[in-house]
Parts: structure tokens; sequence; C-alpha cells
């Protein structure tokens, strides 16, 4: 397979026109077609319907697509960095994150692609799991990271980054706060701290409170509002095991684990990735996100700013 | 140079004990998957001596981001692409190539080797090999299509992955079944490529003496200086 090959098939499944490709890949008609003829022998199949009215795509073109499109985007990534570095553009780079997703998971990927992308912006935004995904298609947001996603659409691509469960986060002043794990019947008698808008919710309601909703007598969409709260013993926060706490706030396993959730990376198909994103993508793809995420967040400052489950626009470098 | 010899011998052996082990089903699937490879001339598309290596960037186990140009700034770079943690031939060619990779430092060489896998396979191979080489991984096959060593699976050779129990498509985070032929390029500071070693046989490697005599050649043709490296 060479990149040619792959160039001019990609031109042909984005215009569906074989005159309009060749235009676009710079070659004569006939060229392009012998190397699209050359890339379907390798690949085994027919990748493309020649038809007078309708040229479109056979299942394996579909199947092929994907991959092919990511792996020149990355290919030309690499050139137009460069050509962005020297022309000192800037780089923007919207991460949308369910309410779930604490902004602590990001940054270490923001700071390894700070180093190869000039002028990196990133700007994080918090929505529900399927505005997101709304979001991704209209082109608003690059990438997302959300937890459980009933409905997605072929179009978005899913990469499964690592499974974790919930925890019961709270005041070590706490009267359950001395138990090494906490039972369910402990924990449907506790008051529990309600995040407003989490996606997560349904799923703990059923788990763990299928028979009566917890007892939710304080809420707040902020985490970092809870967290106070529960550090003044005001209740129990329950929380992904990766989301910084308040140095005052201690986590606890709930008895048999019962809620686990896998995070995913979301991106559009067919979309041409910036750099930025490319290199992203190949960061979250390989990075071994059982790492406690950042123990220096641990300490209160960047707690703060990390627990608050705010839409935050970074504009100067991430220190 | 007797290390190198008896590497390179510990490398053939290990070749000829695998193959000697291989079931008749596993014999008849390498055999139809080397005469597809050679009938399709997949391999003619790879890159050759005098071509400009494509520049790539890519995340080591660790997320960390390599570039090619970065890679090459001080010497030569190699290039060495492997099937994955599952193939014993990789793996006995990433043993040898760990075994005389402080040869490659003394040569100013960097060695990199690129897996088609993604997640945490790279990293626990790199564990359990307990190798020190840079494993970068190929994330969708990027690099492999632009030095143009990647194939799709001939239906008959996935079944017979997949009944071994293998899911490329999982190990990858792709939905298509693709691997790179096992190749190994010797690139320039300058970025054009000095040696290649394509073979569609998966279980012949090029031996690491091979490669670090190339790079002996490289370093005395480049250099006015008489060489510090003797053959």
């Amino acid at each position: 397979m060479e990149l040619h090959q792959v160039r001019y098939f990609l031109a042909v499944a984005n215009t569906l026109n074989f005159t309009r490709a060749a235009e676009m890949c710079n070659v004569t008609q006939p060229a392009l077609t012998k190397g699209v003829q050359k890339l379907e022998q390798e690949l085994g199949g027919q990748l493309i319907y020649r038809e007078r009215q309708l040229t479109h795509l056979t299942d394996l073109g579909k199947a092929v697509f994907p991959m092919l499109e990511r792996a020149l985007a990355s290919t030309e990534g690499v050139r137009r960095r460069a050509r962005e570095f020297r022309q000192k553009k800037v780089a923007p780079l919207t991460i949308g994150l369910a309410p779930s997703i604490s902004a602590s998971l990001v940054l270490e990927p923001i700071a390894e692609i700070r180093k190869v992308v000039q002028g990196l912006n990133v700007e994080l935004r918090e929505e529900s799991p399927s505005r997101l995904v709304e979001l991704l298609l209209e082109g608003v947001v690059n990438l997302a990271l959300v937890g459980d996603l009933e409905d997605k659409p072929d179009r978005i691509d899913d990469w499964a980054l690592f499974e974790e469960r919930y925890v019961a986060v709270l005041s070590p002043s706490h009267e359950l706060a001395g138990l090494p794990v906490i039972g369910m019947k402990a924990l449907r008698e506790a008051i529990i701290l309600d995040r407003l808008d989490c996606d997560v919710a349904p799923k703990v309601h059923r788990l763990c409170f299928p028979d009566a909703l917890p007892h939710y007598n304080h809420r707040s969409s902020r985490d970092l509002h809870l967290q106070h709260l529960a550090a003044a013993g005001f209740g129990i926060v329950l929380a992904p095991e990766h989301m910084p706490r308040l140095p005052s706030l201690k986590a606890l396993p709930i008895e048999g684990d019962p809620v686990w959730r896998e995070v995913r990376l979301l991106a559009v198909q067919g979309r041409r990735y910036s750099p930025a994103l490319d290199a992203f993508v190949k960061v979250a793809r390989l990075r071994d996100w059982s790492l406690p995420a950042g123990s220096p967040l641990q300490t209160e400052q960047r707690g703060h700013l990390e627990a608050s489950g705010m839409v935050a626009r970074l504009a100067s470098p991430i220190s | 140079m007797n290390i190198e010899l008896n590497l390179a011998k510990t490398l053939n052996q290990v070749r000829s004990k695998l193959l000697a082990g291989l079931s008749n089903t596993d014999r008849e699937a390498y055999t139809h998957l080397v005469d597809w490879l050679r009938k399709t001339d997949v391999a003619s598309g790879a890159l050759q001596v005098g071509d400009t290596a494509p520049d790539f960037l890519l995340p080591d186990v660790h997320g960390r981001l390599h570039s090619s140009e970065h890679l090459r700034g001080d010497g030569p770079l190699v290039v060495s692409f492997y099937r994955g943690g599952w193939c014993p031939f990789c793996n006995a060619e990433l043993r040898a190539l760990q075994a005389v990779r402080a040869e490659f430092d003394s040569l100013k060489a960097n060695l990199v080797v690129l897996s088609p896998e993604t997640g945490d396979l790279p990293r626990r191979l790199k564990r359990e090999l307990s190798l020190d080489l840079t494993v970068l991984a190929d994330v969708d096959h990027a690099v492999a299509i632009s030095y143009g060593v990647l194939f799709r699976l001939p239906d008959e050779t996935k079944a017979h992955y997949a009944r071994q129990g293998y899911d490329f498509g999982r190990r990858h985070g792709s939905t298509e079944w693709m691997l790179p032929i096992p190749a190994t390029f010797v690139v320039d500071q300058g970025g054009i490529v000095r040696g290649a070693f394509v073979e569609p046989d998966f279980t012949i490697r090029q031996e690491p003496s091979d490669i670090l005599n190339k790079l002996r050649q490289l370093a005395g043709s480049q250099s006015d200086e008489p060489s510090l490296f003797h053959e």
C-alpha cells in the first residue's frame, strides 16, 4: 500500500467524482484510476462502485475509509505542523468533557502536545455526553472524553481508554470514615451530595439505590462545591476514582465496587485532523491511564482548579 | 564482532527452532501468507535506498511524542517495523536488537521499533521482554503506509489468526486487520534512506550485525576523519 494510492482513494471517497478527485490530486484521471485499482488489488476487493451516474463506496471502501483518513491526516499533519510552527499560527483545540470527567485527565496529554504544537490554544468545555456528540458533529468540539454513551452515530470514532470505579468521598470526621469499605446498607442510609446534571447518576441509582433514591439533601452542579460540603461534614460525594480531591477529604471503596464505567475518547470520522488533534488522539491512545491522575494534582491549589468542573479556557500555557 | 556473530547465530537459531515447532495448520497459514505477499508484490511499494523517508510524529509507550526529525538530529535513525507482541519471530528480533543496543549508541544512531499495536500492549511487551529500546506506536499505521510496508490481511490469514484468538482490530484500535511487513530502514541525518531491508517472509529479519555494518559504512562515508569503527 502506498501513500499516493491512499490519497487518490480518499479524494474519490470525499468527492465521489473521479474527475474532481484527479484535479484535487493534481494527476491525470487515468493515473488516479490506476492508483485506486492497485490499492483495490492489495486490499483484496473493490473500494468504489463506478457507475455512470452514481459513484459510491463499497462496504470495504466504507470500512477502510476512517482508518486511512486518519493515517493520511497524520502523515500530512507532520508537514502542516512544521509549516504552522514556522508561521507561528494559532492551533486551537476544543476538548469536550462530560460532567463526570475531570479536567485533570487531559492535562498531561495537553502538556505533551504543547511541546510539539506551536501556538496551542486549548478550550475545555463541559456538556452532557449527548450534547458533546452534537458539538462534535457540528465541529464546535474537536474531541470529547465521556463515560458511558448509549447512542453513538456511525460517524463518531470511539476508543475505550480505561475503566474506573466509583468511590465514596467524605470527610475524615464522617461517621463512616473509619470503615475500610462503605457497605451498601450504610450508603443507602447516608446523606449523598447530589451532583446536578451528572451523566452517571442514572447508573448509580440503578446499581446502588434500586428501590429508593438516595438521601439527597444538598446539591450543586460544581464538584468543588460538593467537595467543600463533604469536607464540612454535610454528606458523601460519589465520584469516579480519578477525580482529584481536596486534601481534607478521603475516598473509600463501596462494598463490591458496584459502579464501574469506561472512559472513552470520541472524535469525528472523515474530518481532517489538525496537528493538535492528531497528536492528542495518538497520545491518548497510548498513555497509561491507570496511573493516578497526577498525584501532584492532589495539592489543594490544583485540587480546587481541577475539582471545579468548570468550563475552563486555558489561554495561557499550563505550568 | 564476535558478540554480533553470536547474536546473529542466535537469531537464526531461534528462527529455525520456531519454524520447526510450527503445527501443520500454522505452517500452511505461514506458507499461504508469504506466497500471497510475494504474488501481490506488496513489498514493491516500499521505500528504497535513495528515497526520502517521510517524517513522522509518534507516541512511545508512555504517551510521549517523538519526531523523526529530532530522532535523526544527532545521527542516523534506524526504523524497524514489527508485527506485534504476539509474533514470536518479532520478539526474537527485538531481543536480538536489545542485545546490541549499546552498539547503536556508540554509533550515535537512534533505533526505534514501530508497533502497530496501541493501548497498553506495547508497554506490556517492553516490560515482558525487558526492553530498553524506544518502542513507538504506529497509530493507524500511518508510518507503515508512508514507508510502503502495510498490507491488509487476506481473508484466509485473518481467519487463521482469529481462530488462534488474535483480534488485530482490538489490538490496533481499528476495525480493519492490517499488518506491516517486517522491515528495517536506515535513514541518514538528512532524511534519506541509506539501507532498506523489506522481506515478505516474516520469519526472516535483518541481522543486527548487518544493520550495524550499514551504520558503520554510513559513518565512514560521512566523515573525512578516519573511521573509529572497524568492520
